[in-house]
């Protein structure tokens, strides 16, 4: 049995990995086994900062040979260290799966000995789930930079998920924080995972595909002083050339006392910023020139289609009759939920505004830019407009929405609106 | 007015439906403690299977797929689901066309909504449920959902926990879905006595150790966690007590 202060010093070194979905795997139950995937992904759990338990999130080992400056974990820090082996890692996931405390296995691992000797431990463990455990389940693996192809090809072609992080947005940094990574020990494996999913589906092998849900990757933000515009850059060509399914940002803590690092963290506002822009490029067909020069950070009062609207409001308002879908997912508040919602709906009857808020389309921000039936309903000026989406903007910084909230009487004195 | 009284079954609300439809001004509801004007007159609905065979296929005819939703609506705790279901399948049945996707019907919003809630609570319980496991390895999930969501559950875990055997106990509305590892049934179940397994205490205090470790203090943001886990689902959470 596993011990307690294991998992607990286990668990903290690995809470800071972002990346918990279960998504994007229909992994089905074999006979006799236990266990299948939910391609919708499945939340077990939600912790006091907000973020949900979805899968078993744990280190094999935390005693590191590497020295990367903003980890709790690197080798010239004394803190109590700690291994599993994989038995004791199987017989914890399979008890808390059965008891629904957990989705499966997010397995990462410090480096220890040498990085093939922990890929070949981290695959062995994984193996044993599958083949004796005979387990189901959605398992997520992080990769470890320098470690042989093979091994790492023969644990893609065991779990769902695999995630090398690039840890830093540029080579520099990377340089700078983490001398024993290289840009090349991370990129290489990422790129030529991506190459056997290619050729998976080019030639639709079904039975024991490759990674069926893809790859991830991470970077902190805010350790180095790179801007967003940046940051977005490397993100899109990350989606482009690797075809990764997720970018996850990491705003930066300050747990390490180091004179390279920040003594601040980055704050939450700049993360979700940042994922926010990074929906705008995965779901609604931006490019990341449209949402923010290179040398620039994403504005903290505007979300970033409110922003890019406010500089292009000679294309709005926008009809919302006839608009096409790819106009309407441009229009700030509509999402591709209400941009469905619209355009099904108003093949059968127009739509006018009272319409539009029985359907829950949320006309906070959209009424500014768009027409029902030709009608306007929005302010007139822009300097107007911006005032109101501040406000609209800083209820959601303070309250979850709800049916009774009012803008703030203290901020519309402040700008003006009543 | 008249006001048709069901007991709450399928198909006693479908019978209803088929008396009701010729009615110019009526009410359907399962609800006994209804507020009543002072002009109507109540009918007590007896499930006839033919009636409910009739209104079934004839909506079924024009939507093959509305029937299930109106069945999943029909779980829901909204007081007046009956009511919500009658106007969807009148509608329905004057469109003559699937009506699904006119998004901006009155009616079809209203189901929607009622189906919202449904299928998330399933969704979310698909998460929140806990098994406890007892002496003889069987597992055993208490919990008070909002709707009757039981043997959607029962489908979901055991497809996903094939050769286990489990039972997942509805305390509200007194049913129990049971597993014994081949095929699962529903049944009216009032209290259980648990004996725990051996080693069910350790694992509650590993998965409560966890649940701490992994959470970041330097970031709370307690109001994210209400809101994805609301409070009243708390006392089924071991990590919670």
């Amino acid at each position: 049995m596993i011990d307690e202060n294991k998992l607990k010093i286990l668990t903290e070194s690995a809470k800071y990995d972002v990346s918990c979905s279960s998504s994007g795997s229909n992994r089905a139950n074999k006979a006799g086994g236990i266990g299948n995937g939910s391609v919708g992904g499945i939340c077990h759990s939600f912790t006091p900062d907000g973020r949900c338990i979805s899968l078993l999130k744990i280190l094999m080992s935390n005693d590191c040979v590497y020295d990367c400056e903003y980890c709790p974990n690197r080798c010239s820090i004394d803190v109590p260290r700690a291994r599993l082996t994989p038995d004791e890692i199987c017989e914890l996931v399979i008890n808390f799966y059965k008891r629904n405390y957990i989705e499966w296995l997010f397995l990462s691992s410090a480096v220890f000995e040498s990085p093939n000797r922990t890929m070949e431990l981290l695959c062995e463990t994984v193996e044993k789930l599958r083949n004796v455990y005979n387990f189901n389940g959605y398992i997520h693996l992080k990769g470890i930079p320098h470690a042989d192809g093979g091994i790492v090809m023969k644990a893609a072609k065991t779990v769902d998920r695999m995630s090398y992080n690039v840890e830093l947005p540029s080579e520099q940094s990377l340089k700078l924080l983490a001398p024993q990574k290289t840009k090349q020990s991370l990129l290489l494996p990422m790129k030529s995972l991506s190459q056997a999913i290619e050729y998976d589906k080019q030639n639709k092998i079904r039975r024991g595909k490759v990674l069926p849900a893809g790859q991830t990757t991470q970077m902190i933000i805010g350790a180095s002083p790179e801007p967003d515009g940046q940051i977005l850059k490397l993100t899109e060509a990350l989606y482009l050339n690797m075809n990764l399914r997720r970018v996850y940002y990491s705003s930066y803590v300050p747990v390490v006392q180091s004179n390279k690092l920040p003594a601040v963290g980055a704050g939450l506002l700049r993360e979700h910023r940042l994922y926010q822009a990074d929906w705008l490029i995965r779901f609604y067909g931006f490019n990341v020139n449209e949402i923010c020069d290179e040398n620039e950070n994403l504005s903290p009062d505007f979300d970033p289609k409110c922003a890019w609207a406010l500089r292009n409001m000679h294309l709005f308002p926008v009809e919302i009759n006839t608009a096409p879908l790819e106009t309407l997912l441009r229009v700030p508040g509509i999402g591709a939920k209400s941009a469905y919602r619209i355009t099904e709906a108003r093949r059968f009857a127009k739509l006018d505004f009272d319409n539009l808020a029985k359907m829950r389309i949320v006309l906070k921000r959209a009424r500014h830019f768009i027409t029902c039936k030709g009608k306007f309903y929005g302010s007139d000026s822009i300097s107007q407009v911006r005032s109101s989406l501040l406000i609209a903007g800083a209820n959601d910084e303070n309250e979850q929405l709800s049916m009774f909230s009012e803008p703030s009487t203290a901020l519309s004195a402040l700008t003006g609106e009543i | 007015m008249k006001v048709f009284i069901t007991d709450g079954t399928v198909e006693a609300f479908f019978t209803a439906v088929f008396d009701a439809y010729t009615e110019s001004n009526c009410i359907i509801s399962s609800d006994r403690q209804i507020q009543l004007t002072l002009d109507s007159q109540t009918v007590c609905v007896d499930s006839d299977m033919q009636k409910y065979q009739r209104v079934l296929s004839a909506v079924e005819n024009y939507d093959e797929y509305a029937a299930d939703d109106l069945l999943l609506a029909l779980r829901s705790c909204n007081p007046q689901k009956e009511q919500i279901a009658f106007d969807y399948i009148k509608e329905l049945l004057r469109t003559r066309h699937p009506i699904r996707k006119r998004l901006s019907l009155p009616e079809v919003i209203a189901l929607n909504n009622v189906l919202y809630k449904v299928t998330g609570e399933t969704h979310r319980l698909k998460g929140l449920l806990r098994f406890m496991e007892n002496a003889d390895g069987i597992l055993y999930a208490p919990y008070s959902p909002d709707n009757n969501i039981t043997d959607i559950l029962m489908r979901h875990f055991a497809e996903r926990l094939k050769c286990e055997r489990f039972v997942i106990h509805d305390l509200k509305r007194k049913i129990a879905g049971m597993y014994d590892g081949k095929n699962w049934i529903i049944g009216y179940a009032d209290q259980a006595e648990i004996c725990l397994s051996a080693d069910e205490c350790t694992f509650v205090n590993l998965w409560k150790k966890y649940y701490r470790a992994v959470n970041i203090e330097e970031r709370p943001h307690e109001k994210q966690m209400k809101g994805s886990m609301p409070v009243r689902y708390w006392k089924f959470l071991p990590e919670k007590q």
